[in-house]
């Protein structure tokens, strides 16, 4: 936590889809080098904030802001400080796997030796380097896994945000996967997750909030979250209601 | 107007990887399609044609066919391109990146221009070792093809945002583009036409971008050059603007 304009700052977001809110009034703030857990229920709205954060979603009501940039009125700036690795594979089926993440740098407005470096460097830690001529449909379900890890960090984002990344994937591939974040973290990036695999949240992160029906339901480091019990009773009892 | 001039380039670069990866649905077809015409309407059917607008039938064709082509593979291609990234996804990479509207629209639109330039030529070289036509007006010809892209590539954005299943991207091309093109021209002076025909020509748009194009080689349309290229550059700008703000405000791409 080292710095004073948070990564992340959403004030009374509301997002809705004709009569259904989707996100009812959420408001929380992740400090900057926190890793941060969003937990919740399928339906409960998680992927919708994360959707209004990276720019997907249009927001109905309330304000988001990255690293003090607004994502609607300076979106540009804003956009360039987060990475997304979502939960589905949309890599670009035309592209090999080095070329999507050198494209994907190139959306953002980077390019040159230096793209093509860090896009060699990564594709080596997440050990994929000897499919860089592929296509992604050619790659197992882990390698499509760690290869929307590395797209997500190609133009080097402060902020990055995990839908499920340990989705589908076996025990090993998640601990591989886990030990990655934590690097990550430890390096300064601020992290945002959402999974359905409380011990993964529990492991990893600082600090915790529990979305229900849309609403933020809990809100705490995850130590005190936990306190006496486990994760999986403070989840059960606050999404049951 | 563009301010992530790299992110620009990029997705123009992304739409010719594109283009070069299904050649075979792309390049060639119309290469191929147009040899066809040639040899069985321009020099079979056509050698029994004295002269059409002063020069041969094959080669009155030619500017005509390269049109045909341009328009049906400007518009499959950018509303295939949209509509596969809304279907895949993988559209949501341009949509989080720090890329505006008119910054992702233009480059489907300049990638669909370069496409556009590449077939044209193709067709062309064929066209001026086949029947020896080629334009007499280099600007003219560039001009039109610029324009009829920028037209049909707005309206394949259009459309691929519009659809929602790959059914509906031939909509236009089935009940629109291909009928009104092959009566717009492609095969026949408007002057040969009966009069009532003639008068419906006038009401298709396809007449005006065909016959500003045949005025690139033969140098003389059924109307005056600046009726046509008016009638197709304002086309090209409403088609443009409406793309534009689709994408503007996130139309089916973002929730």
């Amino acid at each position: 936590m080292n710095g004073a304009v948070p990564a992340l700052r959403i004030e009374n977001l509301v997002k809705r889809y004709g009569d259904f809110t989707a996100v009812d009034g959420i408001s929380f703030v992740v400090p900057e080098g926190q890793f941060f857990g969003l937990l919740g229920p399928n339906g409960a709205g998680k992927t919708t904030t994360i959707n209004a954060i990276v720019g997907l979603a249009k927001i109905t009501g309330g304000s988001i802001a990255l690293f003090g940039h607004d994502v609607v009125r300076d979106w540009r700036a804003a956009r360039g400080t987060v990475g997304l690795a979502p939960q589905e594979y949309n890599f670009d089926r035309y592209l090999n796997i080095r070329d999507v993440l050198i494209f994907q740098a190139g959306y953002y407005g980077l390019r040159g030796p230096a793209v093509a470096k860090r896009a060699d460097l990564l594709l080596e830690r997440f050990d994929l380097t000897s499919k860089a001529k592929l296509v992604y449909t050619k790659l197992s379900g882990g390698m499509k896994r760690r290869l929307t890890l590395a797209r997500a960090l190609i133009h080097q984002p402060r902020l990055v945000i995990l839908d499920e990344p340990t989705a589908g994937v076996d025990v090993e591939l998640r601990l591989e996967l886990w030990s990655m974040l934590r690097e990550l973290n430890t390096n300064g990036t601020t992290i945002i997750l959402t999974t359905h695999y409380l011990e993964e949240a529990e492991e990893l992160c600082d600090r915790i909030g529990i979305i229900h029906a849309g609403k933020l339901v809990a809100l705490e480091t995850t130590k005190k979250l936990i306190g006496e019990g486990s994760l999986q009773d403070i989840f059960l009892e606050l999404t049951r209601r | 107007m563009i301010v992530n001039s790299v992110g620009f380039q990029t997705l123009v670069k992304r739409e010719m990887v594109r283009t070069f990866s299904i050649i075979n649905q792309v390049i060639w077809p119309p290469v191929i399609q147009t040899l066809l015409y040639v040899f069985i309407f321009g020099l079979g059917l056509g050698s029994r044609i004295k002269e059409v607008q002063g020069v041969s039938y094959a080669q009155f064709l030619i500017p005509g066919l390269i049109m045909l082509q341009l328009i049906d593979q400007t518009y499959s291609e950018s509303s295939s391109s949209v509509f596969q990234g809304r279907f895949m996804n993988s559209i949501q990479e341009l949509l989080i990146a720090p890329l505006s509207a008119i910054e992702i629209v233009l480059g489907y639109v300049v990638a669909g221009v370069v496409r556009a330039i590449f077939i044209a030529l193709l067709i062309t070289a064929l066209g001026a070792v086949l029947v020896h036509a080629a334009p007499s007006d280099w600007a003219l010809y560039l001009l039109t093809i610029v324009l009829v892209a920028i037209l049909f590539s707005s309206l394949g954005i259009i459309f691929g945002l519009l659809a929602e299943k790959f059914d509906h991207i031939a909509v236009l091309t089935t009940f629109f583009i291909t009928p009104l093109v092959f009566v717009g021209g492609v095969f026949t002076s408007m002057q040969l036409l009966p009069p009532l025909l003639q008068k419906i020509s006038l009401v298709n748009p396809m007449f005006y971008m065909i016959d500003s194009f045949r005025y690139s080689y033969i140098r003389t349309g059924d109307v005056p050059l600046a009726v046509s290229l008016g009638v197709v550059t304002t086309l090209a700008v409403a088609a443009f603007v409406v793309a534009l703000r689709m994408t503007a405000v996130g139309f089916k791409l973002r929730t």
